[in-house]
């Protein structure tokens, strides 16, 4: 797509589901680069900055959040039909974010605890990542994404190659860095071992344990990584807790849930 | 290829004293000379390498305490500065940068790669211990060893002057003893200080660790001080003692690659890959492109990279390395056993980093003993020496007497033998010959006082003429051969022997000694497989001894006529009678080579453990005594190694060439 010259300028549009608008803001961040990014790019779409609206087809489709309310359903369908590249990004988007921890529990019974008016909200019982709706060309995690990730992602369209974003385990940022390990040399509680980097270890790089807000990366051990937080004298109540952050409906944080879920009762 | 700096003996015999308050002075001198300092100091609760400006900055009176997983800093009782062992940060850090530009490409303009200029800045480590600059030393061997060479890495080599400290004290996680590295440094070193109550024992080992040493306040130290530096370092190896029986390790680990221990380790490795990047070897990289927007100029960027990530042995087609097993089992076979293959070391220093900093306490010591144990050999009796234990020659002996066992099995039994086949042991065969016939290996069955008993199959030339001798028949015999049961093995346990066939024969023995001496195990169990009812070996003695007390016999057939009232099925099928805890289990099997397979795998699942699991492996043989090489199978001849085997020193030889 990259060669189709400066006259065709690929078309953007920005859309959003249930989420707190952050991944976007990481778009208008990138403020060094606004200037190049709109050159290249016609951004026909996108609610955190223009009231303006225009139809499909697009080239690119950035979606935030995850889909929660009973029209979402109906909307992602049709977005997808008028999207060449959809990409999902952040945790709401690509794993169902923070709202998804309601999955576990009764939706009635928060709605109402939360509501005054319960009946006035239309939300579903689950809310669940887009990819469970349609097909997702490509993921940017976070919550919110990591600014560079979104640029590369930007530049491979443009350039016509494959993004140059590695999926690997947010330690060996971490061990790049220099950081100490937490865990080791701190006992810390963290969720690097099984996390997604593309954060930079932000995190550790200041003494916290990792949040997971990268969600799972491929291949990530959470059963055992689940058992070695309480091996180290966790109660699971508290390993509950840190897999079901941002991205804890995600596989496989979710499966250790369900069994932590078991074990806490 | 970068030398180290090997001390001449002078230099070595030149030895000085730098007081604790002058340490200062040492740095000053280095940072003088134009380099960076870098050394250890304390951040983020970890004594860490990192550029130090003063003697202030260094960890005076600090200790760490280390165990797998673990990690924690301590006060000491002195002021020692280099009290402590190894801490997060490998000096590959400073040799092999984990993030490195090298290359940039553009399109505008004109057309092409670029390398940038090698920037090496001139720095100076203190504190680098024995197995540390091991460590540097096979990165050479790895970076600078092939006509395919680093170069940043050899100008940064090269620009890092080493300055060495004994070890004083050591970590549970420590094995540099067992990996030869350490703890003493021995070369290497520009300059070398042995830390000891007063101040230091200084050694310098090249011309320019002497030229820093000569701007320093030294004097020449007492004897009593030259000898407390000797003396901490030896304590140090008494303390570290052995912890990793090494030898013979990359050999012993070839033969498990399907050892199932892979996939329990496995499945408790979270693939962080710490233990790569804190490895001071590790060496695996991959690069990334950044590039502006439109792809006009671009620059790679090297990192390091871990063959624990799930990417890294992938390709268009799908993944090398798909499984955590596959990628454990490749670190820790590189590390142990490929990496001699390749650059003539081992790919470890034993500095155990990898230990401290594995977030789920693997011990790779633990690992490699459970995986590929070094067997001990057992208190065996000495096997008798054999007689006409040549090629050719052969002893004489007389048929006795001849019983039929089965259509196709007769038993001979051989008298008027020299007296060294009655001391045979259970296991062992005799290479048998007539006339005009070819020698064939048959084990023994039986031991009598004036004789043996031979079981044989007709199944060949010289076996059909064997059966059909006739009482005062000579036959030409050489033995006892090979390996025995190692009965004493099962001293205290429970004895279980597990027979397929004509199997029965070469265990026929075992089991009348297990019988003979019934006290000395736990328990003692016969499972018997055969074909047919009518295939049964030792029919008389299967009735006699399920009729006495001392053994427990469980027999089964793979198929029988309506009279048969047992037991049918495979042998395995008899293991759920096993109700005794498995992992007591010495267990001796014998029989087809099928379904010796699915009786080991079978007791190994039960949780017998592979060394106490003994397999009799059957081989076309021709001298019996390790010349023809027929029988040869991995690192052993059959006939004279074995043909009994503990399954642990088999390994992966193990049904390997499986008929």
């Amino acid at each position: 797509m990259a060669s189709t010259g400066k006259a065709v300028r690929p078309r953007v549009a920005v859309a959003k589901f249930a989420s707190c608008d952050g991944c976007q803001l990481t778009l208008l961040d990138l403020e060094d680069k606004l200037l190049e990014i709109v050159t290249r790019f016609d951004i026909v779409e996108f609610p955190e900055a223009t009231s303006r609206h225009s139809p499909g087809p697009y080239d690119v489709v950035f979606v935030e959040g995850s889909i929660s309310a009973p029209e979402h359903l109906d909307q992602i369908k049709a977005l997808r039909k008028q999207a060449r590249v959809l990409v999902t990004i952040g945790a709401c988007a690509t794993a169902g974010g923070i709202q998804a921890m309601r999955n576990w529990a009764d939706h009635d019974a928060y709605r109402a605890a939360i509501y005054e008016h319960p009946e006035w909200v239309e939300s579903l019982a689950m809310a669940t990542a887009v990819s469970d709706h349609v097909k997702v060309d490509a993921e940017l995690r976070g919550c919110p994404i990591d600014g560079g990730q979104l640029l590369e992602l930007l530049t491979s369209v443009l350039v016509g190659r494959r993004p140059q974003i590695r999926e690997e385990v947010v330690c060996r940022e971490c061990k790049r860095k220099g950081i100490v390990c937490i865990v080791v040399a701190s006992g810390e509680a963290c969720m690097g071992p099984v996390t997604s980097s593309g954060c930079n270890a932000l995190c550790p790089t200041y003494g916290r344990g990792c949040y997971g807000c990268f969600g799972p990366r491929i291949g990530a051990n959470a059963k055992s990584w689940s058992a070695g937080l309480m091996r180290s004298g966790r109660p699971p109540e508290e390993v509950w807790r840190l897999f079901a952050g941002f991205t804890g409906y995600a596989e496989p944080f979710r499966s250790v849930l369900t069994e932590l879920g078991k074990a806490k009762g | 290829m970068i030398t180290n700096p090997v001390p001449s003996p002078a230099a070595v015999a030149r030895q000085w004293f730098l007081a604790h308050s002058d340490l200062d002075d040492l740095i000053q001198a280095l940072r003088k000379a134009g380099r960076i300092v870098i050394g250890p100091t304390v951040r983020d609760g970890a004594i860490v390498n990192d550029e130090i400006q003063s003697a202030a900055d260094l960890p005076a009176g600090v200790r760490d305490e280390q165990t797998a997983g673990r990690y924690r800093l301590a006060e000491r009782s002195d002021e020692r500065v280099f009290g402590y062992t190894v801490g997060p940060t490998p000096w590959k850090r400073f040799t092999f940068p984990p993030i490195l530009p090298i290359a940039t490409a553009h399109v505008s303009g004109s057309f092409g790669f670029e390398q940038p200029k090698i920037v090496a800045p001139q720095l100076a480590f203190l504190g680098v211990r024995a197995c540390e600059i091991a460590a540097l030393g096979m990165q050479d061997r790895v970076f600078l060893g092939s006509p395919f060479t680093d170069e940043d890495f050899r100008a940064r080599r090269k620009a890092a002057l080493i300055v060495a400290v004994q070890c004083t004290t050591c970590s549970s996680t420590c094995f540099c003893s067992s990996m030869g590295t350490g703890p003493e440094v021995r070369s290497g070193y520009d300059i070398l200080l042995t830390e000891i109550d007063e101040g230091f024992v200084v050694q310098a080992g090249s011309p320019a660790g002497a030229a820093i040493v000569a701007h320093l306040p030294t004097r020449r130290p007492t004897h009593a001080e030259t000898g407390a530096a000797v003396d901490v370092v030896e304590a140090v190896r008494t303390q570290i003692g052995e912890p990793l029986p090494i030898a013979g390790i990359d050999q012993r680990l070839k033969r498990q690659l399907d050892n199932p221990r892979w996939s329990v380790v496995a499945e408790r490795c979270v693939e962080c890959g710490n233990c790569t990047m804190s490895c001071p070897t590790c060496f695996c990289t991959s690069v990334t492109e950044r590039s502006d927007m439109e792809g006009r100029t671009s620059v790679t960027e090297r990192q390091w990279d871990s063959c624990f990530d799930v990417n890294f042995a992938r390709v268009a087609g799908g993944d090398f390395r798909a499984r955590p097993r596959d990628r454990y089992r490749q670190w820790l076979t590189h590390k142990f056993s490929t990496w001699m293959d390749q650059f003539g070391s081992f790919g470890c220093v034993g500095c155990g980093r990898c230990i401290t900093w594995c977030p789920v306490q693997i011990d790779v010591r633990e690992e490699l003993q459970a995986i590929a144990p070094v067997i001990q050999p057992i208190e065996r009796p000495v096997a008798v020496e054999p007689v006409a234990a040549s090629p050719g020659r052969y002893s004489l002996a007389r048929l006795a007497s001849v019983k039929e066992e089965t259509e196709d099995t007769t038993t001979l039994s051989l008298t008027d033998l020299d007296p060294a086949f009655l001391g045979g042991r259970p296991g062992q065969f005799v290479m048998v010959a007539l006339p005009a016939f070819p020698a064939v290996p048959i084990s023994i069955s039986r031991f009598r006082s004036n004789g043996i008993d031979l079981t044989i199959r007709a199944v060949g030339p010289t076996s059909t003429a064997l059966v059909n001798l006739h009482p005062g028949a000579k036959v030409g015999v050489r033995g006892p051969l090979g390996t025995f049961w190692p009965i004493e093995d099962a001293y205290g346990r429970h004895a279980v022997v597990v027979a397929g066939g004509v199997g029965l024969s070469p265990l026929h023995g075992l089991v009348e000694a297990l019988v003979a001496n019934r006290d000395r195990f736990e328990s003692v169990s016969l499972y018997y497989g055969s074909r047919t009812p009518e295939d049964q070996l030792f029919r008389d003695d299967l009735v006699a001894w399920s009729a006495g007390k001392s053994i427990d016999v469980a027999v089964t057939v793979d198929r029988a006529g309506p009279e048969w009232k047992g037991r049918v099925g495979v042998v395995t099928t008899l293991f759920d009678m096993m109700s005794c805890d498995c992992s007591r289990i010495t267990a001796f099997v014998v029989g087809p080579e099928r379904m010796m397979q699915a009786s080991v795998q079978s007791l190994i699942s039960k949780g017998v453990p592979p060394e106490r699991i003994n397999v009799s492996m059957e081989r076309h043989m021709e001298c019996g005594i390790g010349l023809c090489g027929h029988c040869q199978t991995g690192p052993y001849f059959v006939c004279k190694d074995g043909p009994v085997f503990r399954l642990s020193e088999l390994g992966d030889l193990y049904v390997r060439e499986g008929i």
